[in-house]
C-alpha cells in the first residue's frame, strides 16, 4: 500500500519536467535514482547538485524532485520547503490532482500559503466601446497582503486599485485614463505588487491596446417580423355592376316616363333602351370580369403605421450613428503570458 | 441655348401639369325622337355629331354638337322633315361620392326656321357618377333649364322645362379610346299667349348618341 502511494509522484515526476532538459550532470543521476525508487540516492545527490552552478530551470527541478522525494519518504516539512523555494522560483507551477499522491499535493498547498507570490494573472481579451465597458483583470495572492494595481506605459501609470486582498481577486478596469479619455493605442504592462512588510512581489501581464472606429448601424429597409400588407385586394365577384345598371337604366326609363307630357303622347323609349341595353350589358360583362383590385384600407393604414415605425427607427439610428461616430471602440488583447517576481 | 432651355422647362412643366388632366374628342352617331304641340307632331330622325370632354382635377367640361334629321314619323300630321343642330355645353364640378353639380346651356336650332322651334336655355342640374368597373363608368343626370328662349316665343314655368340623362363609357384599348353612349330626355312645358288665349305647346326630345373618343 505504501509503496503504491509513492509511485505515483514517481510517475508524475517526468512529466513535471515538461519538454526542457535538465543540463546538470548530478540532477540527471539523481533524478535517474528517483526513477529506480532509490529515494536516498536521489536526496543525497539532489544535495550534491544544490551546491552546484545550476541554471534556473535545472534549480527548479532540483527542489521539485527534492520535494516530490521527501514526500514520497514522508518528511512532509521538508517536502514543504522544497515547494516554497520551487514556488519563488516558479509561482506559476501548478501540480495535477489527479497524478499526484494528496501527501505531496497537501505539502504543496500548504507550502503556497506560506509563500507571498501574484498567481495566474490574466486579463480578459475583449472589445468594448469606451466609456461602455471594462477589461476583466484576474489574479490569485497566497497570503494576505497590501496589493496594488497599476497600468505602466504610454504616457502615465495608472492605478487601477489598491487593496489588501488574499486568494482569488477580480478586477474590471474601464481602460480609461484620470482624465477619463480612453487608453491610446499602445503596449501597456499590467502589473500586480504585492506586499507584506519587507516581502513582496510582483506579478506583470504585457496587453496591447487598439483604438478603433465604432461600427455604425446599417439603416432598416424593413422592421424584422412585419411585412408590408398588399395595399390593394380583388373582391369577390358580384352582381352589383348589373344591378347598378339596370337600376340606372331603369331609372332614365322610369324618369322618362314621369317626366314626358301627356299632351305628346306615349314617349319614346327607343333612345332610352339602346343606351340602358348598352349600359346592362356592359355591367353584365363587368360582372363576368375578374373585379378590379379595391384599396385595401386596412392594409393601408398598417402599411403607413410600418413606415412610420421604419422610419422612426431609421431617424433613431441616424442619431445613434452620429454618437457612435464620435465614440472610440477599444480593443484590449494580452501579448503573452505574464511573469512574476 | 437660353431660349431652348426655357422653353425646354416650359415643356416640362406642360408635361407635369397635364398629368391631372383627361381629355377626349370623338364622333357620335345621334338618333332622336322630337314632338312638338301635340302627339301629332312627331319625328323620328338620325344624324352625327362630335363631342369633347376635358376634365382637370375636380372640374370637368363636355361640350358636343349634334346634327339631326328629323322626318315626319308615320301618321304625323307633320309633312316636312327638318334638321336640329344641338350644341350642349356642360361644366362640372365635383362635390362629394358619385355626386357632381353641373351648369351649361343648350341651344336647338332648327332648319326650316318655322317647322320647329329653335330654343336656347341655360341648364342646371346634378349627375350621379359610378365605376362599374375597370374601365366602365356610367351616370345619371338631372336638372332644370331656365331662362328658355324660342324662335317662336313663349315662355316655361320655373319648373317647366326638365332634362334627365344616362350615359356610359367604356375605355379601350388602355384608356386611349373610349366608347361612349348618351341618352338624353328633354321636356319643356312651353306655353304662349295669356289670360283666356294661353296655350299649351310642349316640346319634347328624346336623344341617343353613340360615340367614339380618342383619350388623352
Amino acid at each position: 500500500m505504501r509503496h503504491s502511494v509513492l509511485l505515483l509522484p514517481l510517475l508524475l515526476l517526468p512529466a513535471a519536467l515538461g519538454a526542457q532538459a535538465v543540463q546538470n550532470a548530478t540532477l540527471k543521476r539523481a533524478q535517474a535514482a528517483y526513477d529506480n525508487l532509490d529515494y536516498r540516492q536521489a536526496l543525497t545527490l539532489a544535495h550534491t547538485a544544490q551546491r552546484e552552478r545550476l541554471n534556473g530551470f535545472d534549480k527548479a527541478r532540483m527542489f521539485e524532485l527534492l520535494a516530490f522525494t521527501y514526500g514520497a519518504m514522508d518528511s512532509i516539512l521538508q517536502s514543504m520547503a522544497a515547494f516554497k523555494e520551487l514556488i519563488n522560483l516558479e509561482p506559476e507551477r501548478e501540480l495535477d490532482p489527479n497524478r499526484t499522491s494528496p501527501k505531496v499535493l497537501s505539502a504543496f498547498s500548504v507550502a503556497l500559503t506560506q509563500v507571498l507570490v501574484v498567481r495566474q494573472l490574466k486579463v480578459d481579451s475583449v472589445d468594448f466601446v469606451g466609456g461602455q465597458g471594462d477589461v476583466g483583470i484576474r489574479y490569485v495572492v497566497t497570503q494576505p497582503a497590501r496589493v496594488v494595481t497599476r497600468i505602466t506605459g504610454g504616457a502615465a501609470s495608472i492605478k487601477i486599485d489598491s487593496s489588501v486582498a488574499n486568494g482569488q481577486v477580480n478586477l474590471r478596469w474601464p481602460a480609461r485614463l484620470a482624465n477619463g479619455d480612453p487608453v491610446p493605442t499602445g503596449t501597456y504592462t499590467v502589473v500586480v505588487e504585492a506586499t507584506i512588510g519587507q516581502n513582496s512581489f510582483s506579478a506583470s501581464q504585457p496587453i496591447r491596446v487598439t483604438q478603433g472606429a465604432v461600427d455604425t448601424l446599417p439603416h432598416l429597409l424593413s422592421l424584422p417580423g412585419y411585412e408590408y400588407l398588399p395595399e390593394t385586394e380583388i373582391p369577390p365577384k358580384s352582381w352589383k355592376p348589373m344591378g347598378l345598371a339596370l337600376v340606372y337604366s331603369g331609372i332614365a326609363l322610369a324618369g322618362t316616363s314621369a317626366l314626358s307630357s301627356g299632351d305628346l303622347g306615349s314617349a319614346s323609349f327607343r333612345e332610352a333602351g339602346v343606351i340602358g341595353g348598352g349600359l346592362m350589358a356592359a355591367g353584365f360583362v363587368v360582372m363576368l370580369r375578374k373585379p378590379a383590385p379595391q384599396p385595401a384600407r386596412g392594409n393601408i393604414l398598417y402599411n403607413r403605421l410600418l413606415r412610420e415605425q421604419l422610419a422612426r427607427r431609421n431617424a433613431e439610428i441616424a442619431q445613434d450613428n452620429v454618437r457612435r461616430r464620435q465614440q472610440v471602440a477599444l480593443r484590449v488583447v494580452p501579448i503573452r503570458a505574464g511573469g512574476g517576481r | 441655348m437660353r431660349t431652348a432651355a426655357a422653353l425646354l422647362s416650359v415643356l416640362f412643366a406642360a408635361a407635369g401639369s397635364l398629368a391631372a388632366q383627361h381629355g377626349s374628342i370623338g364622333g357620335q352617331v345621334v338618333f332622336g325622337d322630337y314632338r312638338e304641340v301635340s302627339a301629332d307632331l312627331h319625328y323620328r330622325g338620325s344624324g352625327g355629331g362630335v363631342a369633347a370632354s376635358f376634365t382637370y382635377k375636380k372640374l370637368g367640361i363636355e361640350g358636343s354638337l349634334a346634327s339631326v334629321t328629323y322626318d315626319p314619323v308615320a301618321g304625323s300630321t307633320a309633312t316636312v322633315s327638318f334638321k336640329a343642330t344641338q350644341l350642349d355645353i356642360r361644366a362640372r364640378y365635383y362635390i362629394t361620392g358619385p355626386v357632381s353639380a353641373e351648369v351649361g346651356i343648350v341651344n336647338r336650332k332648327a332648319k326650316p326656321e318655322f317647322e320647329a322651334q329653335s330654343v336656347g336655355a341655360i341648364r342646371a342640374g346634378v349627375r350621379m357618377s359610378y365605376p362599374l368597373g375597370p374601365g366602365v363608368n356610367m351616370g345619371l343626370r338631372g336638372g332644370m333649364l331656365f331662362g328658355s328662349k324660342f324662335s317662336g316665343g313663349g315662355t316655361v314655368s320655373g319648373v317647366g322645362a326638365l332634362e334627365l340623362g344616362l350615359n356610359m363609357t367604356v375605355d379601350a384599348m388602355k384608356g386611349r379610346l373610349r366608347l361612349t353612349g348618351d341618352y338624353d330626355f328633354q321636356r319643356i312645358a312651353r306655353t304662349t299667349g295669356s289670360g283666356p288665349g294661353k296655350a299649351n305647346v310642349p316640346i319634347q326630345q328624346a336623344l341617343g348618341r353613340i360615340g367614339l373618343a380618342v383619350a388623352f
